[in-house]
């Protein structure tokens, strides 16, 4: 009886630490993780592309755009970074560029160089169709 | 004499972290330089197209009105053609491109034609498959 008494007291207490997640850094990391979605969001993504643009002088800025057309060097055509075909660019487009007011339905393309005319041709006319303003994207040539 | 308050040294990575964040989404916003295109449309009158000005592009040559020119002459020549036209569809420059013609020599051809004061029209042939059973 006594030996019993003896080990219950040679026990130490531990100290207990609080295992809290610190919540001043919530607001950080809420912060830093919308701006990530914020930037995977974006739809209008192109510079995935394999293409390498022409040559062109006297270039000037484009405004601000709507939309995107791309023609990669597999004549392939992207909208906004998606793949579509020539026939259904023009009512992709309406759709994007909607009722918008003159000056606000540019529309960038990007074309690789070597794309024959069967590949751009289309394109430029589906874009007048869909009432685009045509701003096409080139290296400055010096 | 010390501040009271210093700025927390432990935020300064943070800030760093958010300012280049913030000058990436800046500078992939940034618009691309181009040209802009005049609104081309399909000219289908045959009085339109009797009196329009006519440029083919083939991947070996320039034709002005079906005589061949060089790319370097074409600009002078159309600005002969053109001159004292005044009204915009006077000054429409038809384009014919056959098929096989690259962007960047369709692209240098169209420029000369803008910097001469045309307007770039396409024609573009339809093409339609029918299929017989």
């Amino acid at each position: 009886m006594v030996s019993v008494v003896l080990e219950l007291d040679m026990r130490i207490s531990r100290k207990q630490f609080g295992a809290s997640v610190p919540s001043m850094a919530m607001g950080d990391i809420a912060f830093l993780l919308l701006i990530f979605f914020v930037i995977l969001a974006k739809v209008d993504d192109d510079s995935h592309l394999k293409l390498t643009l022409a040559a062109d002088q006297n270039l000037v800025t484009g405004k601000l755009k709507r939309a995107s057309v791309a023609i990669d060097e597999d004549n392939k055509i992207y909208l906004n970074g998606q793949p579509i075909n020539s026939a259904g660019l023009s009512g992709a487009l309406s759709n994007i560029l909607g009722d918008s007011g003159k000056g606000k339905r540019t529309v960038y393309l990007k074309t690789h160089r070597d794309a024959p005319a069967q590949f751009y041709e289309p394109v430029i006319e589906a874009i007048a169709q869909a009432g685009g303003e045509l701003h096409i994207v080139a290296y400055e040539e010096r | 004499m010390q501040p009271l308050v210093e700025s927390p040294a432990s935020a300064t990575s943070d800030i760093a972290f958010i300012l280049i964040v913030f000058f990436l989404v800046c500078a992939s916003e940034q618009p691309d330089k181009g040209r802009g295109q005049e609104f081309p449309s399909n000219e289908k009158t045959s009085e339109t197209q009797k009196r329009t000005t006519e440029v083919g592009i083939t991947t070996s040559a320039v034709t002005l009105n079906g005589a061949v020119v060089r790319v370097e002459q074409l600009g002078g020549r159309l600005e002969t053609v053109l001159k004292g036209k005044t009204e915009a569809r006077d000054r429409v420059v038809m384009v014919k491109t056959r098929s096989d013609v690259p962007f960047h020599q369709w692209l240098k051809v169209t420029g000369v034609i803008k910097d001469a004061g045309g307007i770039v029209t396409l024609q573009i042939e339809e093409t339609t498959t029918k299929v017989v059973n």
